[in-house]
């Protein structure tokens, strides 16, 4: 185990991953001398050079595509986004063409192409760059996407990622970024597959199933909760697709409850999709009707206290966990 | 760091648990996921592993303790660490009441509020809740709910339950059977339970209290006497099951000889695929078709309503050591034959290693026991209650039967037959249902192709 930052964790594993497969590589705005505006490929430029450390223009529906050709072609390009907020600028490419490929080939195209950056609030940074969209592209089959809550499941679910023959959308977050250093496995073959849901605290009264920053916020809930006699199950699902829904499930038998919480909007978010599987499979176990707890309906503010008014806080948390038990 | 060992939840329904045997000795080493030790609740023996490694510090309960769930049974952890912190949880229940007061009858609990519904008014209760007061046998129509819209939730399910007076199931029967109020009288059984004992009635007294002491009386013949031994808690459940079934459904049966030449043709085709297929999950999967034809089969009686099931779960009758459990095969009327082959395949399995949980042997809507290995020629099952209906299937034997050839003329054939009686239980199926039923199964055996 070795103590870094986020994004040093991130660089770290597509280094190990460059040294490994030269067919591995990494394209995206101020990636090079920079090292990207938060640092997640600062040291790469040094170590691979310019053939493979690629610094494009703002020109992200030029750059997804021609990552999406060279993964055609038998390459595995990670894409970097400065921010997951500019997925739209190359939503023609991901929705119809990177998600769509594979499928309309046949299967003779592999597209082994990870798409990755950062979201969310936390850097005062407005309406258009402080969204958190995973939700959106929930609704596209043929998209893998990962939402990692620590470093080191970043890491293990990134080497996934980049191993797999799938795209993959990658969403990391902004607070976990600043979230000081991580205890991060140092073993250069640490993975964590896809689709297997991690329980991050174990309880017996209500499940709460969170993503990214909000597992942290969900752990802190759960303390003040059990302070009052109530015991949280925080279940990270890690990647939203595939999903780990037996895993949710299993724990609502045991709980009856379930709260979902994310920074997306509430409304169209990927809780709702989970509340909905939950229902459908395990509707006779629950004692209430399950809680999401989401941004409001509402363009994130540029004003820092306004932003918090927005987004989801611990006590929302805590308040959804109490109103789902009747207390 | 020292850790407590706890009678561990098996089950929705385990409310305690019988410690059989300590597998480790006190002082023992033990490695995590090595058995530790024995228990028995009314449903099932199971071996429990270690959750941690170390010293078996402490044993706190020994053999033969009945346990409520969570509670502390042993200590795990390093030689000569404090551990009396631990065990300070365990005192009140060791230190109080042992001498002072042998058998004073438990106060009676105080009553629960009632609810006041006009008839027919609808009863909102979440389904966990309804679940529970269902596999409890509770009537929930007089209980408050106390949910955010005043719905019943689970929370008002158990503190109804807990305010009941504890009472054996002999004693709840023989309440029931004379109308006696269980409020008010105070229990002197295990744990202020309330026994037949204590119920105004003397007759069935003696049932509760068996053969021990007329047997103590009785002379010995040649040095051989009788031996008395405790029913285990499955005996208890089948026993319990059993009486229920006889004493709550008005049960018949019809039977109907069936030609298996077909199936066994086509679990020869089977075999020769390298697949297992038993004559068993071949009448499983055609009773699951003529279950899905006739719904009133695989339906359930709850008071004065008729339960539906969309789904087939049908129960295969498995004996096992000192008794018999029916694993049950969840959704046997759309997981095909092979699939219904791998599930009985695995249940059976784990039925004979004493693994089955909870979920394996509940939920099912429809039972099959099969006899013929012991060489039966047919015979009568009784219905496993809430189940409508139970199939007894004998032996396969070749018989000669007169069929009409070609020609039009009646001649004597070998045929393996199969005698197949059905109990039902004639409040909510009609004799004419039931026979319908019986003919269809007849023709799905016999033209095995429509079970593919």
């Amino acid at each position: 185990m070795s103590e870094m930052l986020f994004t040093a964790a991130i660089a770290r594993t597509i280094a190990e991953e460059m040294r490994r497969d030269p067919s591995v590589f990494v394209m995206g705005e101020d990636v090079g001398v920079i090292g990207g505006i938060y640092g997640a490929s600062k040291g790469l430029l040094e170590e691979f050079g310019r053939e493979r450390i690629r610094q494009t223009p703002i020109s992200e529906a030029g750059f997804v595509g021609a990552g999406l050709g060279a993964a055609c072609t038998g390459m595995r390009p990670i894409v970097e986004l400065m921010y997951m907020d500019f997925t739209f600028v190359a939503m023609d490419q991901i929705l119809n063409q990177v998600a769509k490929t594979r499928y309309v080939f046949g299967g003779k195209a592999k597209i082994p192409l990870v798409i990755r950056g950062q979201q969310g609030v936390g850097g005062g940074n407005a309406a258009t760059h402080s969204q958190s969209v995973e939700s959106l592209f929930l609704n596209i089959p043929g998209l893998k996407i990962a939402v990692p809550s620590t470093a080191a499941d970043a890491v293990g679910l990134l080497r996934t990622a980049i191993r797999d023959d799938n795209p993959v959308l990658f969403f990391e977050h902004k607070k976990l970024y600043k979230g000081g250093k991580w205890e991060v496995p140092d073993d250069p073959e640490y993975m964590i597959p896809f689709g297997k849901a991690d329980i991050k605290r174990q309880g017996t009264d209500v499940t709460v199933v969170a993503t990214q920053f909000y597992v942290g916020e969900a752990l802190k809930a759960a303390e003040e909760l059990a302070k009052e006699g109530i015991s949280v199950e925080v279940v990270d699902p890690r990647t939203l697709y595939p999903l780990d829904i037996d895993t949710i499930c299993e724990s609502v038998k045991k709980t009856g409850h379930l709260v979902t919480v994310h920074e997306a909007c509430a409304v169209g978010g990927w809780g709702s999709e989970i509340e909905s599987q939950v229902m459908d499979r395990v509707f006779r176990y629950m004692d209430a009707a399950p809680i999401r707890v989401g941004a409001k309906q509402c363009p994130l503010p540029f004003n820092p206290n306004l932003e918090k008014a927005v987004v989801p806080q611990i006590p929302d948390i805590v308040a959804a966990c109490k109103r789902v038990l009747s207390k | 760091m020292a850790k407590k060992v706890i009678m561990p939840k098996q089950g929705l329904q385990m409310t305690e648990g019988t410690i059989m045997q300590w597998l480790v000795a006190e002082g023992g080493t033990v490695e995590k996921g090595q058995p530790l030790f024995e228990m028995e609740t009314d449903k099932l023996t199971i071996t429990m592993d270690a959750e941690a490694s170390g010293t078996l510090l402490k044993i706190v309960r020994p053999v033969g303790d009945t346990v409520p769930i969570t509670e502390l049974i042993a200590v795990i952890g390093e030689p000569g660490e404090d551990i009396s912190a631990l065990l300070g949880d365990a005192a009140p229940a060791a230190a109080a009441p042992a001498e002072s007061a042998p058998a004073a009858p438990a106060e009676a609990p105080a009553a629960a509020p009632v609810a006041e519904r006009a008839p027919g008014e609808r009863i909102f209760i979440s389904p966990r809740a309804r679940m529970i007061a269902e596999e409890k046998g509770i009537d929930y129509s007089k209980i408050v709910g106390t949910g955010n819209d005043g719905s019943i939730i689970e929370r008002d399910i158990l503190a109804y339950e807990a305010s009941q007076p504890a009472v054996t199931p002999l004693a709840a029967n023989v309440a029931k059977a004379n109308g006696i109020d269980l409020a008010g009288i105070a229990g002197s059984g295990a744990n202020g339970k309330i026994t037949t004992a204590d119920l105004p009635v003397s007759a069935p007294a003696a049932a509760e209290a068996p053969a021990a002491p007329a047997a103590a009386e009785t002379p010995a013949q040649m040095g051989r006497g009788t031996r008395t031994e405790r029913m285990s808690g499955m005996r208890r459940a089948i026993s319990n099951n059993m009486l229920a079934s006889k004493n709550t459904n008005a049960q018949t049966n019809h039977r109907m000889s069936v030609d298996m030449t077909a199936a066994i043709a086509l679990r020869s085709q089977y075999k020769a695929l390298g697949i297992k297929v038993s004559y068993n999950d071949i009448i499983v999967r055609a009773c699951a078709k003529a279950l899905q034809d006739m719904p009133i089969i695989n339906a359930s009686v709850d008071g004065n309503n008729i339960v539906y099931h969309d789904y087939v779960n049908v129960g295969t009758a498995v004996s096992v050591p000192g008794g018999l459990i029916v694993p049950v095969i969840r959704d046997a009327d759309i997981i095909g034959l092979s699939g219904i082959a791998a599930k009985s395949t695995e249940l059976i399995e784990k039925a004979r290693d004493g693994k089955l949980t909870d979920s394996d042997y509940h939920g099912g809507t429809f039972t099959v026991s099969s006899l013929g290995m012991f060489d039966l020629d047919d015979f009568v099952a009784i219905i496993n209650p809430p189940e409508s209906a139970i199939l007894a299937v004998g032996k396969i034997a070749k018989t000669p039967v007169v069929v009409t050839n070609e020609d039009g003329e009646d001649e004597i054939a070998i045929k393996s037959m199969c005698n197949l009686c059905l109990s039902y239980d004639h409040r909510i199926i009609d004799g004419a249902e039931a026979a319908k039923f019986l003919q269809k199964l007849k023709n799905y055996l016999q033209n095995p192709v429509l079970l593919i």
